[in-house]
C-alpha cells in the first residue's frame, strides 16, 4: 500500500470539514480526526518504511503540473502535525465550544481545517509555485485563528504584527523560489546538491523561513501572537506552525548546497536564541508569553543541532554530524508535543480563572488536580529532564557536539560555546518551569478567581493525557523512534541511510525505564510510610508568623529576580516605583515590565524612522492642483531629456 | 546475576557511606573550634529517628510535597550508580552517560524546589529561587568541566574520561570543581548549613516545612550528593586507571576523606559570602574550568 490513498482521504476530510463543519461540530471533529489518522498512517508508511512516495499529475493549475512527494523528512513533520492537530481539534471542542463562543466557534472550525490542510500541503508540495500558494494559505488561515477574539485591541495588534512579520518572510521566500526557478529553469523542487552556484540562496531561505520559525532575532512577532491567540491555536502555532519554518530550513539546507559559513551562522543564531529566549521566558509574568518565549529557546536548541550537523558535513562528513541532526529532529517532536501539552494546560487554567497573569493565580492544584499534574509533567519534559522525551533529544544534540569537541576538529571552536550555552539554557529552563508551575498551581490562591476555579472537562483533559503519553513513550523507549529519525536524516543527507540506532540509545532507554520504575516505587513507598507514621495538617510554618496570607507568598517576579539582574543589560526591565514615605506610608508600589528587546528597542525605532520618512514624503501630496501640474511638467521634461539622450547615443 | 549482585553491593556502599561525610565535616569543624562536637555517626542517628516520626504537612501542600523528595532521592541514587568507582567502572556505562549524570542532578533540583514551593511560604520561595538561580552558574561550570575532560581524553564515556588524570589542567579543574561542590551542596562560603536565620539560607530554607520520613530522605539525598561530588573531584585528579584495583580503591577513599576534611577546614576558616558575591565566585569556578578546557585543547592526549 502506498501513502497516496490515505493522503487523498485526509485531504477530502479536511476540505469537507471546512465546508460542512461550520454548522455541525460533531461531524467536523469526526472528519478532522479521520483526516489526521489517515495522514498519520501515510506518514508512518513512509517514515518507517523504506521508500518515499511521489506523485506527478498532468493537471496544471496555475500553469504548473502538480507534483507532491512525501519523504522521510516531510513524513516526520507530517506525523507531528497529525498528532498535535488531532489533539488541538479535540481540545478546541471543549475549550472553544459553540455555547461559550457562538460567533467565533464556526469560524474556528473552518479555519482550523484550512490551516491543517495548508500545512500538510506545504509539507507535500514539490513545486515552488504551489509551495508558495500553500504557504500563503497557511499564513492567512493562522491569522484568522489568532484573531478569533478580534474585539480585543491586543488581539488585533498581535494579529497584525504576525501578518506583517510573516509577509516580510514570505517576500524573501518569493525571492528565493523565483531565483531558484530562474537558475534551474523550472519551478520543480528536488535535490540539487551538486549545483554549487545555488549555495548563496541559503541565506534567503534562512531569513524567509526563520521568520516563521521564530528564529532569534526574527521572533519578535511570536510572543504576542502566541499569547493572545486562543489556547488551542497557541498550541497549534507553537507545536506545529513554527516547525513549518524549521522544515523549510531543513528541507532546503538538505536539497541545496550550503555556503561555507552556514554551519557557523546557524549554530551562532541557535545559541543566541536559546540563551536569550529562555532568559526572556524566565522573567515573564504572563503564563502564555512565558511559554511562547520558551519556544524561541527550543528553536534555538534545534538550530544548534542543525548547525552542528552542517559543520560536520562541511568539515568532511564527520560521524557525529548525524547524531546532532537526529537530536535536532527529535527535539522538533519533543518540543511540539510538550509545548502543545503546556499550552493546553495554560488554556485550561485560562478557561477556569479567566486569567493569564501568574501573579493572580496560585493553589490551583486543589481545584484542578489533572491539569496541575499534567502541566508538571509537561514542565519536566520541556526542561529536558530524564526520564522524559526532552532529555533524549537534548542528549543526542549534546552527544553529537561532545563527540565533535572530543575529535578536536576545526569545528571545536563553534561547538564549545554551543555546549556551554546549552547547559546554561537547560538550567534556566528548569528554573523557568519551576517558577511557572509553582506560581500557578502551588501554594494558596492569590485571588478570588483562582479560588473559584473548576477542573476542565474530559474533552480538554483527554488530549493533554494523550500528549503526555507520547512524551513518556519517547522518553522510555527512544529506540523505537530511531527509524523515522534515521529516514529523515537520510533524506537530508543521502549517505546517512540505514545507519542503525546508536548503541547508547538503547542503554539510555533502559536507564530511563529503571529510573521511572524506581521513582514510582520510591514515591509509593514513602507515601505509605508517611501514612503509617501519621500525618497532621497544620498551617505553613512561616518561621513563627501566626497569620500568613496568600499575598505573602513568593511571587513569580521575585523568583526570577536574581537571574533578571544578570541579564539586566540585555533585557532592560522598565521599573516604576513609589517608595513608602514618612512614618505612616499610605501607598507604595513597584511595577516591573520586561519589554521584548528586539521588538521595542530595535524594530519599533526602525519602524518609526520609516514612518517619519514616509510622512515627510507625504508632504508632496497636498491637493493643490497647480503644483501637481508643475510635477507633471517636471516629470515630462525629465522623460523627454532621457529620450533625447538615449536617441543621441 | 552477577550484574544484579554487583549493583546491589554498589548501591549498599553508596547508601551506607554517604551519611558519614557530614559527620566528618562537623567533627573537623568542632576540632578546629576546640569543641568536642557531635559523634561522627550523628546523621545516622538523626535519619533513624526521623524515619520513625510522624509528619506535619502544610494545609496547602499537595501530594507533590511527598513525591518530590522521593523522586529527587531516586535521581541522586541513579546518578551515584552511574558514577564509576576507580577500576570498577559504573553500574551502567554508555557513551554520553556523563550527561545523564548532570541531568539527574538537575532532576533532583527540580523536585526539591517544587516540593519547597508546595507550602506557599515566602522563605521557601526565597530558598528555591536562590537554589535554581545559582545552579545556572554551577551547571555551566560543571558542563565546562565535562567538556574539558572529553576534549582531554577524546572520550564521552564517564569511565574513560575519569580513568586518567587530566594532566596540567587537573589543578585548575580540581579548584573549579571544588567550588562547584561547595555551591551545589550548600556549604560555606555559599550557604551555611548551620545558620538559624531563614533569610540567609538556601538549601535549609527549602526544607523548613519538611518533617519525618520525607525530611530523612532529603537529608540522606543531600549527603549522597556530597559524596557524589567528592568522588567525582577525586577521580578528576587521580590517575586511577594506572593503579592496581586495590591501590585505586585505597587512593579513592583517601582522597574523598581528604576532600571532606578540606570542606570542614573551609567552613571553619572562612565566613559565608554576601549573596551578591556568590555569582562572582561561581563565575570564577567557571573560568577555572574554562582555562582547564583551553589547556586541554592546546595539549596532547594524555
Amino acid at each position: 500500500m502506498t501513502a497516496g490513498p490515505p493522503l487523498l482521504l485526509a485531504a477530502l476530510c479536511l476540505v469537507s470539514g471546512a465546508a460542512f463543519g461550520r454548522r455541525n461540530p460533531r461531524l467536523w471533529l469526526a472528519l478532522t480526526l479521520g483526516a489526521m489518522a489517515a495522514a498519520f498512517a501515510a506518514a508512518l508508511l513512509v517514515g518507517v518504511g523504506a521508500a518515499d512516495w511521489e506523485w506527478r499529475s498532468s493537471l496544471a493549475p496555475g500553469g504548473e503540473p502538480v507534483h507532491v512527494r512525501l519523504d522521510g523528512l516531510s513524513a516526520l513533520f507530517l506525523a507531528l502535525l497529525c498528532v498535535v492537530g488531532g489533539a488541538a481539534a479535540v481540545f478546541s471542542r471543549g475549550y472553544w465550544a459553540d455555547a461559550g463562543h457562538p460567533g467565533s466557534a464556526p469560524a474556528n472550525r473552518m479555519w482550523m481545517s484550512l490551516l491543517l490542510a495548508a500545512m500538510g500541503f506545504v509539507l507535500l508540495a514539490s513545486n515552488g509555485l504551489h509551495f508558495l500558494i500553500g504557504w500563503e494559505l497557511f499564513t492567512v488561515s493562522a491569522y484568522f485563528l489568532i484573531t478569533l477574539e478580534r474585539e480585543h485591541r491586543a488581539v488585533r495588534a498581535a494579529g497584525w504584527l504576525y501578518l506583517a512579520a510573516s509577509h516580510a518572510g514570505t517576500l524573501c521566500l518569493f525571492a528565493f523560489f523565483a531565483a531558484l526557478s530562474v537558475r534551474t529553469g523550472s519551478w520543480d523542487l528536488g535535490p540539487l546538491r551538486e549545483r554549487a552556484d545555488l549555495a548563496p540562496l541559503f541565506w534567503l531561505a534562512l531569513f524567509g523561513f526563520g521568520v516563521k520559525g521564530g528564529m532569534f532575532p526574527l521572533h519578535a512577532w511570536l510572543p504576542s501572537a502566541h499569547a493572545n491567540a486562543p489556547s488551542h491555536v497557541s498550541a497549534l502555532m507553537s507545536g506545529v506552525a513554527i516547525n513549518m519554518g524549521l522544515y523549510g530550513i531543513l528541507r532546503f539546507s538538505g536539497w541545496l548546497p550550503v555556503p561555507a559559513g552556514a554551519g557557523w551562522a546557524v549554530i551562532g543564531i541557535g545559541a543566541a536564541g536559546a540563551l536569550l529566549g529562555i532568559a526572556l521566558a524566565f522573567v515573564q509574568t504572563d503564563l502564555k508569553r512565558l511559554l511562547a518565549y520558551c519556544s524561541v529557546e527550543n528553536v534555538g536548541v534545534i538550530l544548534i543541532g542543525l548547525g552542528g550537523a552542517l559543520l560536520g558535513v562541511t568539515h568532511g562528513d564527520e560521524p557525529w554530524a548525524e547524531l546532532a541532526l537526529a537530536g535536532a529532529l527529535l527535539h522538533v517532536w519533543n518540543h511540539g508535543l510538550s509545548k502543545a501539552l503546556l499550552f493546553f494546560g495554560a488554556g485550561s487554567v485560562l478557561h477556569a480563572t479567566g486569567k493569564r497573569e501568574m501573579t493572580q493565580m496560585g493553589g490551583l492544584w486543589r481545584a484542578m488536580p489533572w491539569t496541575a499534574g499534567l502541566f508538571a509533567f509537561g514542565a519536566l519534559a520541556i526542561s529536558g529532564l530524564p526520564p522524559l522525551n526532552g532529555f533524549v533529544g537534548e542528549w543526542l544534540v549534546y552527544l553529537g557536539l561532545l563527540n565533535a569537541a572530543a575529535s578536536r576538529g576545526s569545528a571545536v571552536w563553534a561547538v564549545i560555546p554551543a555546549v556551554i550555552v546549552l547547559g546554561m539554557a537547560g538550567a534556566l529552563a528548569l528554573a523557568t518551569f519551576v517558577k511557572a508551575g509553582a506560581t500557578v498551581f502551588l501554594g494558596a490562591p492569590r485571588t478570588r478567581a483562582a479560588q473559584d476555579a473548576r477542573e476542565c472537562g474530559p474533552l480538554m483533559a483527554a488530549p493533554m493525557l494523550a500528549l503526555a503519553g507520547a512524551c513518556a513513550a519517547i522518553g522510555l523507549a527512544p529506540v523505537l523512534f530511531w527509524r523515522p529519525l534515521e529516514r529523515a536524516a537520510g533524506s537530508w543527507h543521502p549517505q546517512w541511510v540505514d545507519s542503525g540506532a546508536p548503541a547508547p540509545l538503547a542503554a539510555l532507554g533502559a536507564a530511563h525505564v529503571a529510573m521511572a520504575v524506581a521513582g514510582f516505587a520510591a514515591a509509593a513507598f514513602l507515601w505509605r510510610k508517611v501514612r503509617v507514621n501519621g500525618v497532621r495538617r497544620a498551617p505553613t510554618w512561616d518561621c513563627g508568623y501566626a497569620t500568613p496570607t496568600a499575598r505573602m507568598q513568593y511571587s513569580g517576579g521575585s523568583f526570577s529576580g536574581i537571574a533578571m539582574g544578570w541579564f539586566a543589560g540585555i533585557l532592560a526591565p522598565e521599573r516604576t516605583r513609589h517608595r513608602p514615605h514618612g512614618p505612616f506610608p499610605v501607598r507604595a508600589s513597584w511595577l516591573e515590565r520586561v519589554p521584548d528587546t528586539v521588538l521595542e528597542r530595535v524594530m519599533a525605532p526602525a519602524g518609526g524612522a520609516v514612518m517619519r520618512v514616509s510622512s515627510a514624503t507625504r508632504r508632496l501630496q497636498h491637493g493643490r492642483l497647480q503644483f501637481y501640474i508643475v510635477y507633471l511638467l517636471c516629470g515630462l521634461t525629465v522623460v523627454a531629456l532621457l529620450t533625447w539622450i538615449g536617441a543621441g547615443q | 546475576m552477577t550484574f544484579i549482585l554487583e549493583t546491589l553491593l554498589r548501591l549498599a556502599a553508596w547508601l551506607l557511606a554517604a551519611p558519614l561525610l557530614p559527620g566528618i565535616i562537623n567533627k573537623v569543624k568542632a576540632w578546629i573550634a576546640g569543641r568536642r562536637g557531635p559523634p561522627v555517626l550523628q546523621l545516622y542517628y538523626d535519619l533513624a529517628r526521623l524515619w520513625g516520626k510522624g509528619v506535619v504537612m502544610s494545609t496547602l501542600a499537595s501530594p507533590g510535597f511527598i513525591v518530590g523528595p522521593a523522586v529527587a532521592w531516586v535521581a541522586l541514587v541513579g546518578a551515584a550508580l552511574i558514577m564509576p568507582l576507580g577500576g570498577a567502572g559504573g553500574a551502567l556505562s554508555f557513551r554520553g552517560d556523563v550527561l545523564l549524570l548532570v541531568y539527574l542532578l538537575a532532576l533532583a533540583r527540580f523536585c526539591t524546589a517544587w516540593a519547597a514551593l508546595e507550602t506557599g511560604s515566602a522563605f521557601e520561595g526565597m530558598g528555591a529561587a536562590r537554589e535554581v538561580s545559582y545552579a545556572v552558574l554551577s551547571e555551566v561550570a560543571l558542563i565546562t568541566a565535562v567538556l574539558s575532560l572529553s576534549v582531554q581524553t577524546g572520550n564521552v564515556t564517564l569511565t574513560d574520561m575519569l580513568a586518567l588524570s587530566v594532566g596540567s589542567g587537573a589543578v585548575l579543574l580540581a579548584a573549579g570543581l571544588f567550588a562547584v561542590l561547595l555551591a551545589e551542596n550548600c556549604r560555606v562560603p555559599f550557604d551555611d548549613p548551620n545558620t538559624h536565620l531563614e533569610l540567609t539560607m538556601i538549601h535549609e530554607a527549602m526544607i523548613l516545612d519538611h518533617s519525618g520520613p520525607p525530611l530523612a530522605v532529603i537529608l540522606h539525598g543531600a549527603s549522597l550528593k556530597l559524596l557524589l561530588f567528592a568522588v567525582l573531584l577525586s577521580q578528576v585528579v587521580l590517575p586511577l586507571g594506572r593503579l592496581s584495583p586495590l591501590a585505586a580503591a585505597g587512593a579513592l577513599v583517601g582522597t574523598v576523606l581528604g576532600v571532606t576534611v578540606a570542606i570542614g577546614l573551609v567552613e571553619s576558616l572562612t565566613a559565608r559570602f554576601a549573596f551578591r558575591r556568590v555569582p562572582l565566585l561561581l563565575t570564577a569556578a567557571f573560568l577555572l574550568c574554562l582555562f582547564a578546557l583551553l589547556l586541554a585543547r592546546k595539549g596532547g592526549v594524555g
